[in-house]
C-alpha cells in the first residue's frame, strides 16, 4: 500500500463510516481523489465530525459520497440540495458547516437556478462539484461540461452543444456574477493544490464552490477516449489541465485550475444576516 | 381571546405562529400571497425567519431543509405552485419530516382564474408527489376561523406522524373577511379544541424500524446524533440500499403509520343524518357553506335531506358514508373528483350524483332545484354539467 492509502486509512477512521469505505464506485473512478481532498482539508483545519453536516445529491457524486461522513448526512432531491441547505442553515448552529458533494449535472444543469440563489444570498455551504464530464450514472450522456466533439451515448456523432467551461462562457463567471464569495477549479489529481483550495473554501463563511473534474473510466473513458484504461484517462485529464496563468500557449488546455475568485468573508453570510435582522426587529417590538 | 375582522390569510398566519412555526418560505402567488406578507411582518417579532424563494420548488425545499434541522416550518401557495412542491413534498414524505403546506385553491388547471375559488387539487393533494407507497394527511377548512384551527392541527399531526400535512383551502377562505377569534391563554386554546406538540429529536444514528407507530421522534440534523436522511430507499439505519425488501419495510411505515391511526386524524361534520335522509349532500371547503344553508332550508320545507362535510379529506372519512342514500357531491370543479371517493366509501346500494361549478359557489336555489330533481328520480349522474352545453 502506498503512502496515499495510509493517509486515507487515517482519515477514514477519523471521519468516515467503515460501512461505506471502500465505496461502490467503479474500479478506476477518480471521485475518491476529490472526496479525499475535502476530507483532508477538513482534517487539516481541525474540524470535528459534529462540526460538519454533509449533504449530497443524485448521480455518481451523490450516491458514492452519501452517508460516508461519520456525522450527520443528508441526500437531497436532484438539483435542490442548495435550497435544502439554505433552510437547514437557519436551523443549525451558526458555527456548524455544511459541505455538499454534488455532480456537474446537479450544479450546472438541473440545480443551477437554486445554486445561483444560494450564491446570491451568500449562504454558507462549501459545494464540491465533482465533475465527471456528463451524466455517467445513467450510462454516459453528455452534460454541460462535456468537451466539444466528444462522443457520448447521447452525442453519438460528437458533442456539438456548446459547453460551459469555455473561457468566453465559463459557468464560474456566472456563479461569480451571482455573488459567490469563493470559486475555484481543479482536476482531481491536483493533490496538494486541491486540498489547499478546499481549506480556503471551508474557511469562507459564505458560499464557496470548488469545481473539480475527475475521470470516469466506465462511460466517458470508453465512449470519448475509446478505452477503459484508467491511466490513459488520468493522463488525458492531466494533459488538458494547467494552472491559471500557465496555459496561454497551449490550445489543448480545457481546464484552467486554481482560485478564480476569493472574496472570502467579505460580505454577510445569509443566516447570520437574517438572524441579526431578526434580533434587531425583536428588540424594536419589545420596547 | 382576541377578535378580528380579518382574512383567512391572516387567520392561517396566526394559527401557524401559535403552533410554533418559526420559518416560512414562500413565493408570491394569488390568492396566498398575503400569508407570505403577514409572515414576513410577524415572524421576526417572535424570533422566526421569512425566506422568499426563487420558485415554489425552492420554497418548500427551504422549509423542509429547516424542518430537517428541527424547526417547525411552513409554506403556502395556490395550485400552480402546489405542483412545484411535488419534488420537495416527496423528499419530506420519504425522509419523514414534519412540516405544513397550505394550498389556497383557485380555478385551474395552471393559471386559470387567479381570483376565484376552485377545488381542483382534491386528488392532487392525495398524491402530491410521484412514486406511490405513501398515505397523505390533508385538512380542508370552510371558514377563516377553521383555517386557523386546522393550521394548528396540521402542525400537531405533522409532528405526530412525521410527515408534511396540507391544509387545503380555497380563494374564498383565504381572501374573504370574517370574524376570527384568536385564543390567547392555554385554557382558551384547549376550549377551542386546539392540540399542540413540540418537536422531538430522534436519538441515535438510526432511521426508523418498519412500524406503524406514531409519535416516533423524527430525525433531526445538526444535533450530533449521526443522523441520516435521504430520498433513497433506506435501511433501518438510514443507509441507501436498492433492495425490494428494504423498500417494502419503508413503504409499510409510510402507508400504515397513517392508515392504522386514522382515528387521530379523521374528522367530519354531519348534519340531519339520524332519520335516514333521502339525499345526503357531500361538500367540503366554502361550497359546504351554501350546501349547509340549502340543506337547512330544505329541512324547513319538510324535505329529508342531510349533509356530510369531510374535514379531513385524506385519509377520506369513509366511516361517515355507511348509510344507504342518494349522495350528492357538490364541488368547485366540473370533473367531479370527490364523486369517486364517495362512490367508493358509500354503501353499495347507494346512488352517487354530482353537482359541479367552478370559480363561484352554488346558490341555494340551484341546490334546491337539484334536490327536487333527485327526489323526483331524475338522475343527474356526472353528466350534470351537460346542461351547460354551448
Amino acid at each position: 500500500m502506498g503512502k496515499g492509502g495510509l493517509v486515507m486509512d487515517r482519515l477514514s477512521d477519523k471521519y468516515l463510516r467503515a460501512r461505506k469505505i471502500p465505496s461502490t464506485a467503479c474500479s478506476g473512478c477518480g471521485l475518491g481523489q476529490a472526496h479525499k481532498a475535502m476530507v483532508q482539508a477538513i482534517d487539516e483545519l481541525d474540524f470535528a465530525v459534529n462540526d460538519i453536516i454533509w449533504g449530497t445529491s443524485i448521480g455518481c457524486a451523490g450516491r458514492q459520497t452519501f452517508a460516508t461522513w461519520q456525522g450527520d448526512n443528508f441526500a437531497g432531491t436532484h438539483g435542490r440540495v442548495y435550497a435544502i441547505a439554505r433552510g437547514l442553515r437557519l436551523a443549525i448552529p451558526p458555527e456548524m458547516k455544511i459541505v455538499l458533494t454534488v455532480g456537474d449535472g446537479d450544479a450546472f444543469g438541473i440545480g443551477l437556478n437554486h445554486l445561483l440563489h444560494a450564491a446570491r444570498s451568500n449562504t454558507q455551504m462549501t459545494v464540491l462539484v465533482c465533475d465527471n464530464l456528463g451524466y455517467q450514472s445513467t450510462g454516459g450522456q453528455y452534460g454541460w461540461t462535456t468537451p466539444p466533439g466528444v462522443v457520448t451515448d447521447s452525442s453519438p456523432y460528437g458533442m456539438s452543444d456548446p459547453n460551459w467551461v469555455q473561457p468566453e462562457m465559463d459557468v464560474l463567471n456566472v456563479i461569480k456574477a451571482a455573488g459567490a464569495t469563493f470559486i475555484a477549479r481543479h482536476v482531481s489529481m491536483d493533490g496538494r493544490a486541491l486540498v489547499d483550495t478546499c481549506k480556503k473554501a471551508l474557511q469562507n463563511n459564505g458560499f464557496s464552490l470548488v469545481h473539480c473534474v475527475f475521470p470516469c473510466i466506465t462511460n466517458f473513458g470508453k465512449n470519448a477516449l475509446g478505452s477503459r484504461n484508467a491511466v490513459n484517462m488520468f493522463n488525458w485529464i492531466k494533459n488538458h489541465a494547467a494552472p491559471l496563468g500557465e496555459e496561454e500557449d497551449n490550445s489543448e488546455i480545457i481546464w484552467r485550475t486554481g482560485i478564480y475568485h476569493d472574496a472570502s468573508n467579505s460580505r454577510a453570510e445569509f443566516s447570520q444576516a437574517i438572524r441579526a435582522q431578526t434580533t434587531e426587529i425583536q428588540g424594536r417590538f419589545k420596547k | 381571546m382576541k377578535r378580528f375582522l380579518e382574512t383567512g390569510n391572516f387567520a392561517i398566519t396566526e394559527g401557524a405562529i401559535m403552533a410554533g412555526c418559526r420559518l416560512f418560505a414562500g413565493y408570491p402567488i394569488t390568492p396566498a400571497t398575503e400569508i407570505a406578507e403577514a409572515m414576513s411582518a410577524e415572524l421576526p417579532k417572535v424570533g422566526g425567519y421569512y425566506v422568499q424563494a426563487e420558485d415554489e420548488c425552492a420554497a418548500m425545499h427551504i422549509a423542509v431543509g429547516a424542518a430537517a434541522g428541527g424547526m417547525k416550518t411552513m409554506t403556502a401557495t395556490s395550485g400552480p405552485g402546489y405542483i412545484l412542491y411535488a419534488d420537495p413534498y416527496g423528499w419530506a414524505i420519504g425522509c419523514e419530516i414534519p412540516m405544513v403546506v397550505l394550498n389556497s385553491q383557485r380555478v385551474g388547471p395552471v393559471s386559470g382564474i387567479t381570483g376565484a375559488p376552485g377545488q381542483g387539487e382534491f386528488y392532487n393533494s392525495r398524491y402530491p408527489t410521484q412514486g406511490g407507497n405513501y398515505e397523505t394527511i390533508v385538512l380542508a377548512p370552510n371558514s377563516a376561523q377553521e383555517a386557523m384551527e386546522l393550521t394548528v392541527e396540521a402542525f400537531y399531526l405533522s409532528e405526530r406522524f412525521r410527515t408534511p400535512v396540507t391544509v387545503l383551502a380555497d380563494q374564498l377562505i383565504t381572501d374573504g373577511l370574517e370574524d376570527i377569534s384568536v385564543p390567547e391563554t392555554d385554557e382558551e386554546k384547549k376550549a377551542m379544541g386546539l392540540r399542540f406538540m413540540e418537536r422531538k429529536v430522534k436519538e441515535g444514528p438510526d432511521f426508523y424500524p418498519a412500524t406503524d407507530e406514531v409519535d416516533v421522534p423524527p430525525v433531526v440534523l445538526g444535533k450530533g446524533t449521526g443522523a441520516m436522511c435521504s430520498d433513497w430507499t433506506p435501511t433501518e439505519e438510514g443507509y441507501d440500499i436498492e433492495t425490494v425488501e428494504a423498500h417494502h419495510k419503508h413503504s409499510y411505515r409510510m402507508v400504515y403509520k397513517i392508515r392504522n391511526n386514522r382515528d387521530i386524524i379523521n374528522r367530519y361534520e354531519a348534519l340531519f343524518l339520524d332519520d335516514d335522509p333521502d339525499i345526503i349532500a357531500v361538500s367540503f371547503g366554502t361550497p359546504s357553506r351554501s350546501v349547509k344553508t340549502a340543506v337547512k332550508k330544505a329541512r324547513e320545507k319538510g324535505l329529508k335531506i342531510g349533509m356530510i362535510r369531510p374535514i379531513s379529506l385524506w385519509p377520506f372519512p369513509d366511516e361517515a358514508f355507511s348509510r344507504k342514500a342518494k349522495y350528492l357531491s357538490v364541488e368547485l370543479d366540473y370533473d367531479g373528483q370527490m364523486v369517486r371517493e364517495v362512490q367508493r366509501a358509500a354503501s353499495s346500494d347507494s346512488e352517487v350524483h354530482f353537482f359541479g361549478k367552478c370559480g363561484e359557489l352554488p346558490t341555494v336555489a340551484e341546490l334546491h332545484e337539484t334536490f327536487d330533481k333527485l327526489l323526483a328520480g331524475e338522475k343527474l349522474s356526472r353528466k350534470g354539467w351537460e346542461r351547460e352545453a354551448w
